[in-house]
């Protein structure tokens, strides 16, 4: 898959100059190791099959782009990274999902504990009926024990790292449900973190808030890079631009109409792309993509 | 507008109207007789003294008191099973409709057997099986799986309406099935339980026939002290026997006092489980 890979690495070599010619830049994308790797991965619910055949890899502390059509299986994809596909009735997943070169999908592997390793964030946030503490320590005080000093502890850490602490540290116990829908996102994001995950699932994170609220979670993104994997799916091509390292473009093949990897590149490189730009020329504008 | 369309955008508010005024007047009636005729009766000494010569004299106070244990067992039995099939219908079988269904079709089945044929079997099991002679906890387990069927689908519908999303988000965290069910199906559905608990007994503290055979006296009871051979006075019991048999002028007023009693017991239990409904609705719609 890599051999297609062409293009710089993002923040090395800028976005705009970036874009060089595909024999110069392609030691620059080259990934040195791999977090999680995607080998011939189908899925099917009932009698339609989702994805086909899909591969890819990600490497640590980088941020992961997952960007196509709607209907690609983009979010399909994303639950089989930490097995929430199997909550889906009638699900069947095929092929290889490795964390750290253990195959995820083998029985032998607790799919809770690796939940708590591969955390996820949804689309619409997900707000518990209870306070902002409550929601904070939700998964992190089922998931290990903690005395009431690092509880809090818990809470200050996660809330800061998700740039929240600030707007809510005089009210941790007035209602999530309260805050506005950025502010859930990124309470989300806080408990998510609280479970100190080394990967985080990011299902169109930014798709129900507002351009400021989409702002603060992408500037979070970025500094969550420094220690944590991000993978990201996202239809919003100039956000998939400004934070993601790397991007895999799926699209429904034109036989089948289950997904497939179309290109899988650097960021710059995916946005020069001529894959890139056949694709999404019927969606967006020139400008978007440019 | 025609006049046809003009005369039923007419009609059908005065219909529905008049069809809810007369449900109401039935029980604004059925409360008034009661209050006219009961509430003379009713004092704090009719409350907390024995019954005295066969009903015309005394009060009510081990009826009450039987009344409740009844209600008390019947709760402790039903809840720990209603909870168990809640879980089983709406969680463990959620991927396998046809077995939900068949689950479904068992508590409509309970819910529809007459109370006479529990008494029946309670008498057959309880009496002529184990020997009990008449007893409060026969009684107890006849109303107890008598309203569990309520307590069951009133849970069922409130696990079933928790949120997806909530389940998701859990499973997200990395919490096990059964931290879950404790964290969010529990959490989210308690309301359920203590509504369908309520419901459920506000009808068992009325039921006559099943603690007929199995549990309640009329007079010569107090309160239980073992299993066997541990009868009970009890409210709907004690109103049946007055009702049929006395011709005393005194019992009759008695009788009536002890009807607006339970009447007022009943209504407590819907009263108390109103605004957890409410608040079900409510939350429904916010959902």
């Amino acid at each position: 898959m890599f051999e297609k890979s062409i293009g710089s690495h993002r923040g090395t070599e800028g976005t705009e100059e970036g874009r060089k010619p595909e024999t110069l830049s392609v030691s620059l994308c080259e990934k040195k190791s791999t977090i999680l790797s995607v080998k011939n991965l189908c899925v099917a619910i009932g009698r339609t099959t989702i994805l086909d055949k899909i591969s890819f890899e990600v490497a640590p502390r980088t941020v992961f782009g997952l960007v196509g059509p709607s209907g690609a299986g983009k979010s399909t994809l994303l639950r089989c990274l930490n097995r929430m596909i199997e909550m889906t009735p009638g699900s069947r997943v095929s092929g290889r999902v490795e964390f750290h070169g253990s195959n995820i999908n083998s029985p032998t592997v607790d799919a809770d504990a690796l939940r708590a390793r591969i955390g996820m964030i949804f689309q619409q946030p997900v707000i518990f009926p209870t306070s902002i503490e409550g929601n904070v320590l939700f998964g992190v005080s089922r998931l290990r024990r903690l005395s009431r000093r690092e509880a809090a502890g818990v809470v200050e850490k996660s809330l800061r790292e998700a740039s929240l602490w600030n707007e809510v540290k005089d009210r941790l116990r007035s209602p999530g449900q309260a805050l506005s829908l950025g502010q859930q996102q990124r309470l989300c994001l806080a408990r998510t973190l609280a479970t100190d995950p080394e990967v985080i699932l990011m299902d169109e994170p930014t798709s129900a808030l507002d351009a400021r609220s989409s702002e603060a979670i992408e500037s979070l993104i970025l500094r969550l890079k420094a220690s944590r994997t991000v993978v990201l799916v996202t239809h919003n091509l100039g956000q998939a631009r400004r934070v993601t390292d790397w991007v895999a473009c799926l699209c429904p093949s034109e036989s089948s109409g289950a997904g497939e990897v179309l290109e899988s590149a650097c960021c710059d490189a995916f946005f020069g792309s001529e894959a890139c730009r056949s694709v999404f020329r019927t969606l967006v504008d020139d400008e978007a993509l440019s | 507008m025609t006049v046809s369309r003009r005369i039923l955008r007419l009609l059908l508010p005065a219909a529905a109207g008049l069809c809810a005024l007369a449900a109401l007047s039935a029980v604004a009636f059925i409360l008034g007789v009661l209050l006219l005729r009961g509430l003379g009766s009713v004092d704090w000494v009719f409350l907390t003294t024995d019954t005295k010569a066969a009903g015309a004299a005394g009060g009510i106070i081990f009826q009450i008191l039987g009344t409740l244990i009844l209600i008390a067992t019947a709760l402790a039995v039903a809840v720990p099973p209603a909870l168990a099939i809640g879980l089983t219908r709406v969680v463990f079988l959620q991927n396998r409709p046809r077995a939900a269904r068949a689950v479904d079709a068992l508590l409509h089945a309970i819910n529809g057997v007459p109370s006479i044929v529990f008494g029946i079997l309670g008498l057959l099991i309880f009496l002529k099986f184990f020997d009990w002679g008449k007893s409060w906890l026969a009684g107890g387990i006849l109303l107890g799986v008598m309203v569990l069927p309520t307590l069951a689908v009133s849970l069922v519908e409130r696990l079933a309406a928790v949120p997806r999303k909530y389940i998701e988000a859990a499973a997200g965290l990395g919490l096990t099935r059964e931290q879950i069910i404790s964290a969010v199906w529990l959490q989210q559905s308690w309301t359920g339980l203590i509504t369908g608990s309520l419901l459920g007994l506000a009808r068992a503290a009325g039921e006559t026939a099943p603690i007929l055979f199995v549990t309640a006296v009329f007079s010569g009871a107090t309160m239980p002290d073992g299993i066997r051979d541990s009868p009970l006075l009890a409210l709907p019991y004690h109103i049946f026997v007055l009702a049929q048999d006395t011709f005393n002028e005194d019992a009759r007023a008695n009788l009536w006092g002890a009807a607006l009693v339970l009447v007022m017991l009943v209504t407590c239990f819907n009263l108390a489980s109103l605004p957890l409904r409410l608040n079900l609705h409510e939350e429904s719609r916010h959902v």
